[in-house]
């Protein structure tokens, strides 16, 4: 037992004694007890009315915490789906810029692409000076092959032509599909002797890979080329372009499976 | 209540939602100008059948691109259905993605993460 819980028994004890019935401290030390019991009643009452206040404000603080960690994995949720979104799209973006600037059936590059490409090397031309060269290629009786074996084959044709030019030039030439069975190479800072000896291996390229998806007994492939130089930046594009298509139909003209210099 | 309808565009999903039959359909791609203004009526419509109506609540997803306003948006609705089900009202999603689109599918899934009510992710054709 407290010491304080023995002296209020002690106390009661006393004044509950009928020894001290009528002693004038009796009455005193009654006054004083009631007030003391009194003074201890508001003491407990404001400290439980005080802790009640402090659990709540715990309780409210806690919630606060729960809200802010929820508000905060939400957050981490919206960013990281968000993320995963932003991924999807540069994806597909670059899988557009892909296929904006490739032919699908050749995997070349299109003509839109051959188009800048030129423009670019004309500007580089118009900055640094020196030379570029242009060929257009033709596939020789393109026509009697997918007469001859239909169009699957005509298709696989020009995609293994398309291989065949692919592997020949360097990397930093330029190889398009340029519109049905035409093709547009360009080699950056080269001279026509240069150009006219990956031609040569070009040639004997295509004559190998059209032995091997051409029916037995089929002639070879062959293809007819246009080649121009170019030094001179001031010069239109179409001009350029209408030099080498000449060249081409000269090739054409002269019996097919030649280079002409236009 | 009315049926909300809100026809889709470039920029914004097509959204039906049908009090009738107890279903919110949202379909295509998502990056409003301001998405609090296209989704606060769907949100609100939202809350006002779960409050009067006792019915399951179903919403049917087929959306492809979502701005992170618009995945916010989306949260505050699976909130709210997830707020409906741990109440014991019968919610659920379905969330639609054309097969060779794997990636919508794997998106559905982060979204799907934390929630506890019946939410599918369907392949269709």
């Amino acid at each position: 037992m407290k010491q304080h819980e023995q002296l209020e028994d002690r106390i009661e004890a006393l004044l509950a004694d009928a020894a001290y019935a009528g002693h004038p401290l009796r009455e005193a030390l009654t006054t004083l007890f009631e007030s003391y019991r009194e003074q201890t009643r508001l003491i407990e009452r404001v400290s439980r009315i005080a802790d009640r206040y402090q659990d709540a404000e715990r309780d409210r603080g806690l919630s606060y915490a729960a809200r802010y960690q929820r508000q905060l994995r939400q957050i981490e949720k919206i960013v990281r789906i968000s993320d995963r979104y932003q991924n999807m799209l540069r994806d597909m973006n670059e899988r557009l810029h892909w296929l904006s600037s490739r032919d699908e059936l050749t995997g070349l590059h299109n003509r839109r692409h051959a188009l800048l490409r030129l423009r670019e090397e004309l500007q580089r031309l118009g900055r640094h000076g020196g030379q570029f060269c242009l060929v257009l290629a033709d596939v020789d009786h393109f026509k009697s092959i997918n007469d001859s074996y239909g169009h699957d084959v005509g298709d696989r044709a020009l995609a293994a032509i398309a291989q065949g030019l692919s592997e020949e030039v360097r990397e930093y030439d330029v190889c398009a599909r340029w519109g049905g069975e035409e093709f547009l190479l360009l080699f950056p800072h080269s001279g026509i002797e240069e150009v006219q000896s990956i031609l040569g291996r070009l040639r004997h390229q295509v004559a190998i890979l059209s032995g091997q998806f051409l029916p037995a007994g089929a002639a070879a492939l062959t293809l007819s080329f246009g080649l121009t130089l170019c030094r001179d930046a001031a010069e239109p594009l179409n001009a350029m372009l209408q030099r080498v298509d000449l060249a081409l139909y000269q090739a054409k003209g002269q019996g097919r499976d030649c280079v002409v210099i236009g | 209540m009315q049926d909300l309808i809100v026809e889709g565009s470039g920029s914004n999903p097509a959204i039906r939602a049908d009090w009738e039959a107890g279903c919110v359909e949202m379909k295509g791609d998502s990056y409003p100008e301001n998405a609090f203004e296209l989704y606060q009526p769907v949100i609100d419509w939202i809350e006002s059948f779960l409050a009067r109506e006792s019915r399951p609540l179903r919403l049917q997803l087929q959306l492809l691109y979502l701005n992170t306003s618009s995945i916010r948006a989306m949260m505050d609705m699976l909130d709210l259905l997830q707020g409906a089900h741990d109440g014991g009202h019968a919610v659920g999603v379905e969330w639609r993605y054309e097969r060779e689109n794997e990636r919508v599918a794997e998106l559905a899934e982060e979204f799907r993460e934390d929630y506890t009510f019946p939410f599918d992710i369907l392949a269709h054709d």
